[in-house]
Formats: C-alpha cells, structure tokens, sequence
C-alpha cells in the first residue's frame, strides 16, 4: 500500500547525512470506494424536480342559471381531447412514434337542437356538425402549427403585448436587478393577460373517457403557451358525445 | 560489447489526482440530492411548460397508477422543530391515520383497532395504499413483505377504494384519508391545500383521462378544487 522509498543511489554516504525519503500512497483503493459511492448517489438522486400545473376545478353545487357567468358566444371556444386507442386499450402511435393524441373543436355554441338529435336517431348523420380536427404539435420554427395556430390566432390581442413585454424583460428594461425584473414582468403580464377590454378566447376542455392524461395536460399547456387567462375543464356532455361520434362516422381513420 | 539493459519500469500510477476527482464528484452528488421516493409504481408524468416546482413540504400527493389504484403520501413540515416536532413528516402521518381510523369507524360496522406500535409502523411508510379493513394486516407485515404485496396491482387489495360517491356523510376511504389529512391540525399544510399547492396529483401520461377524473371528481365533492397536477419538463422538441 503506502510504501516509503530510500533513495540511495550508490555512491557513497556521507556519514551523519539524512536519508532522503519519499512517500508513496497508493490511492487506488481510495478511488474504488469513492467511485462506489458516487454510483451510489448518482443512482439513488433525483436531480429533476417535478413542475406542476395549478389547476382549479368549478364547484359542484347546483347554482342558479341566472348566476352563472355566461361566456360571450363569439369568445367561446371548446375543445374536446381524445386518444386513438386499439383494441386492447393500447395507445396508438404514429409513424415518428408519437402518441396520437388528438383535439376536436368547435367555436361558440354546438348548435345541435332537439330536432338535429332527432335527424341523427333517424339518419344516423347530424346535420350542420361544427367539430373540426387537429393534432398537438409543436412550432415549426416562429410558426405555430396545429391546435397552438387555432389558439394562438384568437388571442393575438394579448400575445402581441405579451410580446412587446417579454422582448423589454429580456433586455432588462423594466429593472436593472434581476428579480426585480422578473416579478415586474410576471405581474404586468397578468395584468394583460386578465385584461377585459381586449378580446380574449374563453376555453371550455373536456375529454372523452379514453382520452390519455397526456391529452388533457396537453391541452393545459397550451393554455399556458398561449397565455390564455380564463379556461375551465368540464365534463363531456350528450351533445358532445353525439358531434363526437358524427364525426368519428364522416371521417372514418385511414 | 554491451549489454542490453532491460530497465524494470514501475508500473504504480499516482492515483492522487484521480482520488481528488473523484472526493470533488462525491461531494457535489451528496450536496445536490434529494432521495427517490420509494412508488409503489413508476409513473411517466406528462410533460408541460409549467416552471412552478412541486413543493417538498406541506404536501398531500395522491398517484394514481394506470390501472387506476390510488395511494396516497404525505409529508409534513420540512423543519422538523417547528412548534415542537409535532408536524414533522411522521407525526404527521401518525395523527392522520388515528383521524381516519376514527372516521372509518363512525361510518362502518368492521371496525378498525390499531394498536400503537401498528400506528408507528404506518409513520415509516411512503406511500400508502390499502383498504382500511387490510390496514391491520399490512402494518404487521416486514418491511419487504409490504414492498411486494402493493406493489402487486392486480391484488384487489391494493389502493385506496374510491368509487363515484358525491354524499359526504358515507364518505369513501379516499375521501375519508383527504379529510383526515386536512383537519390534522398543521394549519401550513391546510394552508397549503386551500391554495392548491398542498395537493398534488400524480398519473401515468398513459392512463385514461377516465381513471384519472374518478380522482378528479372525488376531491371536486371534497371541495378541493384547487390542486396541482405533476409534470416533468418539457423538452425542446416537444
């Protein structure tokens, strides 16, 4: 292990002349225990803590139809999150892997009466259905695609501010201390975000039964993407199953 | 003629720099880490935008697996002096389970007993999961033998039963744990569930958005309506 080397090269000694040592510890074992150790901690260490989303859900007592906040019509937008699943109850994945999580929606009210359920129970078709499809994807680049495009081209109001606001927080213009920076930021933009005088969307999301929790909290995130303030989850509804399944029957998948 | 000398060359290699590597590595591992908590199974979180962290304390987090067992743990203050101990991790849990104990009771004829030692038993583990009429089997198991028994989810015996039950006054034993947990007299953590960040829950991006809103709608007739639902980050690509 630790060994002590002489050095005495030959030569003669002058007597009374100390002995010239050196001190050799081998370190080897102390690596090994210590790279134990690190496999240890490494292995046993979460150094990713979980984010959450806040989510809050309407009571359930009964209120009053007269009390009830009432969306603008034209603000109203409803999006119903649903899973392609096989037989087994296996989610299904497209060609680059991805789960096929998709979203359906409409604008305003469905518009489906008495008289179209009717039409449906005879003819097995809906009349004037408004439930178009999209996908959850990503940007292409500074361009949003698929249900971020539907989103984000209603909430132009608020995104273009939000916009002018980030663009000052990054360079620093609203305080030159950094945190300071970041609550102003934080603050103002949800004050844009809460203001009533532009137009801003109101979100209705619901899910089927077989919609995957990675659907629904897709959804969620693109109401932060989109810095939409007022969205609500809500339960699926007979109209909804019944547009659902129209469409599901006009547009067979391939 | 010469000889050919053939030098004996050492082979030690001065290990010093590698061991100081290595000390400098340890230490930065055994300074950032907090522990895995043990699951009773591991669950793929959605991933979202979200950069709100999931807090370590004051917290009530409920997962559910994908074939919709629930199990509950808790965590009580993280310093453990605060008005003397007594809302530390395990008093916590201690205080918890002798409330639902006694709401168990009120509303069912097979009554529960616990005996001390079963009670301290119950503060040691993470997550919980078990029909209360198992609680006293499960408490006498070793530690190992409740490892493997909940974490067997086709056991009809395992998770927290929780069935579409709007009454409050014949609660279900999920409703029966959330309200112990919020009357156990930490004023922080009842604090905390007002807000929403005290409740936490966690499911498999996988599973049915059905399994998941039986949760959903439990605690919407507790009146919890504020709570966090967990996510890992999300990368770029997504």
């Amino acid at each position: 292990m630790a060994q002590i080397e002489q050095s005495d090269k030959g030569g003669k000694k002058k007597k009374g002349a100390q002995k010239k040592m050196s001190i050799h510890v081998d370190f080897t074992p102390m690596v090994d225990m210590n790279m134990l150790l690190i496999t240890f901690f490494m292995l046993c260490t979460t150094m990713i803590k979980s984010q959450t989303l806040q989510i809050t859900l309407p009571t359930n007592e009964k209120v009053e139809q007269s009390d009830m906040n009432q969306a603008k019509e034209s603000e109203a937008i409803t999006l119903i999150v649903d899973t392609e699943r096989d037989a087994e109850g296996n989610i299904k994945k497209d060609e680059n892997g991805k789960p096929m999580n998709i979203v359906y929606y409409y604008e305003g009210k469905p518009e489906v009466d008495n008289d179209a359920i009717q039409a449906f129970i005879s003819t097995g078709s809906l009349p004037n259905n408004k439930l178009s499809q999209e996908a959850f994807i990503g940007n292409e680049g500074n361009v949003q695609r698929g249900i971020r495009k539907i989103l984000h081209d209603r909430n132009t109001a608020v995104l273009s501010k939000i916009d002018v606001l980030k663009k000052d927080w990054r360079e620093k213009k609203l305080s030159s201390n950094k945190d300071a920076n970041d609550s102003i930021y934080q603050a103002r933009a949800k004050e844009i975000r809460n203001d009533s005088t532009l137009t801003r969307p109101v979100v209705v999301i619901k899910a089927t039964n077989r919609a995957s929790w990675e659907g629904l909290i897709g959804a969620l995130d693109e109401m932060q993407i989109n810095q939409i303030s007022r969205y609500q989850i809500d339960n699926m509804n007979k109209i909804d199953s019944l547009m659902l399944e129209d469409y599901l029957k006009k547009h067979p998948s391939k | 003629m010469g000889k050919v000398k053939i030098k004996r060359k050492s082979t030690l290699i001065d290990m010093t720099a590698m061991s100081d590597v290595t000390v400098l590595l340890l230490t930065f591992f055994m300074l950032t880490s907090t522990f895995l908590q043990k699951e009773p199974v591991t669950v793929l979180t959605p991933s979202s935008v979200s950069e709100t962290k999931v807090p370590t304390a004051n917290l009530a987090s409920i997962l559910v697996s994908p074939e919709g067992k629930v199990f509950i743990s808790i965590a009580g203050e993280a310093d453990p002096n605060v008005a003397g101990g007594e809302w530390a991790t395990e008093p916590i849990r201690k205080e918890v389970l002798k409330n639902a104990v006694a709401e168990y009771n009120k509303t069912h004829s097979n009554k529960v007993n616990l005996t001390e030692a079963e009670v301290d038993a119950f503060s040691k583990i993470g997550s919980f999961g078990v029909p209360m009429k198992d609680m006293k089997k499960f408490l006498a198991m070793s530690q190992t033998e409740q490892d493997k028994y909940i974490t067997d989810m086709s056991n009809p015996g395992v998770g927290i039963p929780l069935d579409d039950n709007k009454d409050l006054t014949k609660p279900n034993e999920f409703q029966i744990w959330m309200r112990a947990i919020y009357s156990s007299g930490n004023e922080n953590l009842q604090s905390q569930m007002k807000k929403g960040e005290g409740i936490a829950v966690k499911a498999d991006k996988d599973t049915p958005y059905e399994t998941v809103h039986n949760v959903l709608d439990n605690l919407q007739t507790l009146k919890m309506n504020r709570f966090s639902l967990m996510t890992a980050l999300k990368t770029e690509q997504d």
